[in-house]
């Protein structure tokens, strides 16, 4: 038995699949560098994140490592240029995203010469801050595909105070098919990795650090043990969780892990979980230790129609272009797409550059890929129930959103939790009536998301309005008010004089009475 | 150069499950018991089959039509296949042949194309036929065969050959041949002869009756209980629904036997009688007149079980398995709203 970090044995997230592999091809060779390409299309963004200022003009000569663009967001991210060359456009390009969305991009021309940036030596971090500081100076974003900028994970909990991460999961569990980058760097960087993974530790001040990898890899778990006998490491462990897909997903590797579930809408912090990729402690070791910001990366190129699938040693901003010539790419692709078959991107051209988490190219010919047959209608079989990570009702969702000749009834699929959907497709793979049901989820997320900021907009609006009617209503009143009483005075005074002049008549007659007399 | 690829979203890889897939499944899971069923009340079944086949896909076709809905995915998709046999095994097998044509009629073009076509029923379409042929023509659903075991052992009753089925079928029957011919199906004779104040056992202790429920048609539920086995294998259904309906008919009809067993069936009886196996397996299984959740599944399921023993208990009809199941269609948006399941992240007793 390993020795479990934690006390509970090893559970089972809901659902899931098991698909093949298909790593093995691409695993197999050793790295090979992709070399200098022609031009390097560096996308300034993270994945969701926003993005970073470029510093650099047009024309610029920029050295290796320098930094091209800087944040002007905590989200943002530090570039570098992935090596010495000339600027030669600063503008909105496809990038590497969803649907090949246009970001700045910063193109640089390489001029061979590899010339470094001259850096004064730094000193080794002091404590978690210092290393908290070169992670973000390096740029350093989550690998492994949703790109989070790595240093927030761990500035949350002094945010907050709260400092409560106890575990650091450093994730090698890549569940999607073809994908074979993460197994290949474990292969060849096993000590960088636990390098890495223990400055991650001193930065979460964590107490332990778990290496996960999946159960269909035989040699990484021995190596990485091997190595950390010898260093006599005991904080670290490597356990291997089964593969299903999406078992790399955070969520789900947090449950298969330690039991527990991250409430909905928050950060694995709440369960005391800081998670990294293992591609991003390797990044975290060459920051740190070699001083090396984050330029390159390990890319899976692979897929059906690729002759000599491999992973490939890639300047960041590299076109796929260049290492679909590399990796000898026949003429039938029919999809390119970034990152694995199950969750990745399809591209609509080669002409866009790998960014920091780019870690698949995958080349599919006609007859690989997905047939584009009809949707039939949903049968409610209930297969995507099964399935579902998340737990939720994928063909009640279906129903709410399509509205099936109705209009939708967007609220319904709130109540039936859309927001807590990973988008893993689990649910449109096994879909009997080839429904793709995450584009309906995606919809309603973002048709939602926009409807709860037009309404806030409304309401303040409604707000603003009824607090000007208020007040308008208000002083109305208050004018009303005093000129009621005004009146009311004048009134008085009308009334007064008429009895003052009644009365007066009055002893007016009786004088005149009295006189006759 | 510049090449352009295909972008439509992920998955990007195929798998190989299609609606025809799981409706074939469903249609090799029945043919087990329809062998059985031809083993013990003839060639009927058979002819029945092709009668309401036949006329599903008639039907099917004219809808689709006039729906303008595309054909060939529509036709293929093997689900008017399932609504005919799920049908053919509720109703008698020397039923006249217009049963079969009234009943497709009601299951295919009201109930299924009426209601928006394949996936958007409320009702389990072959329910919706069984039932309006249960009130339309109760005479036709009370004449059975005798099971061939018996056919043996007693002089009263004959094989029917295959021409007179056909002219039993198509053409109706002489009133004399149907005392020499047919039987009452168990529940049937059980209604009747208590009705005629005889006690179960004596009702029971009639020829057609087997170990528990009536001869031969216990062997089909047997038979029913492997092809159901053979959807959970090859996990098209899952165990809620004939786990939840079966033992719910076992506990439920447990008291009224206690309370009195001249008057009420052994639960035992219950679960081989009639409709039950079917609906456990084939028919309170179907996804699209059902509930969706597990909690839900469990609670239609219930609600089968308990109307059926009800209606068998005190209604006027022998059997109830239809009645109930259309009435837990009719609750099942219900019970769907009731049970969304709490998803990863948000389960009661969770962190904050």
């Amino acid at each position: 038995m390993v020795n479990r970090p934690t006390n509970q044995s090893q559970s089972h997230f809901h659902g899931g699949l098991v698909l093949r592999h298909h790593k093995k091809s691409s695993c197999d060779p050793a790295v090979k560098s992709a070399g200098i390409p022609n031009k390097l299309m560096i996308a300034l963004k993270a994945n969701r994140g926003v993005a970073a200022e470029p510093v650099v003009k047009i024309g610029d000569h920029v050295l290796k490592g320098q930094v091209i663009a800087g944040p002007d967001h905590p989200f943002g991210t530090f570039a570098h240029a992935p090596t010495s060359g000339i600027v030669t456009a600063i503008d909105e390009q496809p990038t590497a995203g969803s649907d090949a969305s246009e970001a700045l991009t910063i193109t640089i021309k390489p001029d061979g010469q590899e010339q470094w940036l001259g850096t004064e030596h730094k000193c080794l971090p002091e404590n978690r801050f210092e290393i908290i500081e070169q992670i973000r100076q390096a740029g350093i974003i989550g690998m492994g595909g949703a790109g989070f900028p790595a240093h927030i994970k761990y500035q949350q909990d002094t945010a907050t105070i709260q400092h409560n991460a106890t575990t650091l999961i450093i994730n090698g569990a890549e569940c999607e098919p073809y994908i074979s980058c993460d197994e290949r760097l474990m292969l060849d960087h096993p000590v960088e990795i636990i390098k890495g993974t223990q400055w991650l530790i001193k930065a979460a001040e964590a107490q332990q650090a778990i290496i996960a990898i999946e159960d269909n890899i035989g040699g990484v778990k021995k190596q990485l043990d091997e190595q950390l006998k010898q260093q006599q490491i005991h904080n670290i462990t490597v356990v291997k969780v089964p593969t299903i897909y999406p078992t790399g997903g955070e969520k789900q590797l947090i449950k298969v892990l330690t039991g527990q579930e991250v409430p909905s809408g928050q950060t694995p912090l709440a369960v005391g979980v800081v998670m990294q990729n293992v591609a991003t402690a390797k990044a975290v070791y060459d920051a740190i230790e070699l001083q090396r910001p984050l330029i390159d990366r390990v890319v899976t190129v692979t897929g059906d129609s690729i002759k000599q699938p491999r992973n490939y040693l890639a300047l960041i901003g590299t076109p796929f272009a260049h290492l679909l010539r590399l990796a000898d790419c026949q003429d039938d692709v029919d999809k390119l797409v970034v990152g694995g078959p199950m969750m990745g991107y399809a591209m609509p051209h080669e002409q866009i550059g790998i960014e920091k988490t780019t870690n698949c190219l995958l080349a599919l010919p006609k007859d690989c890929t997905k047939p584009e047959i009809k949707a039939m209608p949903c049968i409610r079989c209930g297969d995507c129930v099964k399935v579902c990570p998340q737990e939720l009702l994928p063909q009640q969702l279906l129903w709410y959103i399509n509205g099936n000749g109705q209009a939708n009834d967007l609220e319904k699929a709130r109540e039936h939790h859309v927001f807590d959907c990973i988008e893993c497709g689990a649910c449109s793979w096994v879909c009997p009536s080839h429904i793709n049901l995450v584009d309906f989820y995606r919809f309603a997320k973002s048709e939602l998301t926009y409807l709860d900021h037009k309404r806030a907009k409304a309401d303040q609006a409604r707000l603003r309005h009824e607090n000007r009617e208020a007040r308008m209503e208000r002083i109305k009143a208050e004018r009303q008010a005093k000129r009621r009483q005004k009146t009311a005075q004048l009134a008085d005074k009308d009334s007064a004089k008429k009895e003052i002049s009644a009365v007066l008549q009055r002893i007016k007659q009786q004088t005149q009475e009295t006189a006759d007399e | 150069m510049n090449k352009t690829f295909n972008t439509t979203s992920a998955p990007h890889i195929p798998s190989r499950i299609s609606v025809q897939k799981v409706m074939l499944w469903v249609c090799l899971a029945l043919l087990p018991a329809i062998l059985a069923h031809v083993f013990y009340f003839g060639l009927g079944i058979v002819l029945q089959m092709i009668l309401a086949t036949t006329s599903a896909y008639l039907f099917e076709w004219w809808c689709l039509k006039w729906r303008k809905q595309p054909l060939k995915p529509f036709i293929t998709d093997l689900s008017a296949l399932v609504t005919a046999w799920l049908f053919v095994l509720c109703i008698s097998p020397i039923a006249p042949w217009y049963v079969s044509v009234v009943g497709m009629f009601f299951a295919i073009v009201v109930a299924k194309h009426l209601y928006g076509g394949l996936g958007n029923n409320i009702f389990n379409p072959a329910m919706v036929g069984f039932a309006v042929i249960l009130i339309a023509f109760p005479q036709s659903m009370s004449l059975w065969l005798p099971p061939s075991e018996l056919i043996g052992l007693s002089q009263t009753v004959e094989p029917l050959s295959f021409s007179e089925l056909l002219n039993w079928i198509f053409s109706g029957h002489q009133q004399t041949q149907v005392d020499a011919v047919t039987a009452a199906t168990p529940l049937a004779a059980i209604q009747t002869g208590l009705q005629q104040n005889y006690s179960l056992s004596e009702i029971t202790a009639q020829t057609i009756f087997g170990d528990f429920g009536g001869m031969g048609w216990e062997w089909i539920a047997n038979w029913l209980f492997i092809g159901g086995l053979v959807l959970l294998y090859k996990r098209i259904i899952t165990w809620h629904v004939p786990v939840a309906l079966l033992v719910t008919t076992l506990v439920f009809s447990t008291p009224f036997y206690l309370f009195n067993n001249d008057v009420f069936m052994s639960p035992l009886q219950h679960i081989f009688s009639g409709g039950i196996m079917l609906a456990a397996f084939f028919i309170a299984t179907d996804p699209t007149s059902g509930c969706s959740s597990n909690r839900g599944k469990l609670i239609f399921a219930a609600g089968v079980a308990i109307l059926t023993v009800l209606i068998r208990n005190f209604g006027s009809f022998p059997d109830g398995v239809a009645f109930a199941i259309l009435l837990m269609n009719m609750s099942a948006p219900l019970i769907d709203r009731l049970t969304i399941p709490a998803p990863y992240g948000k389960k009661p007793g969770a962190l904050p």
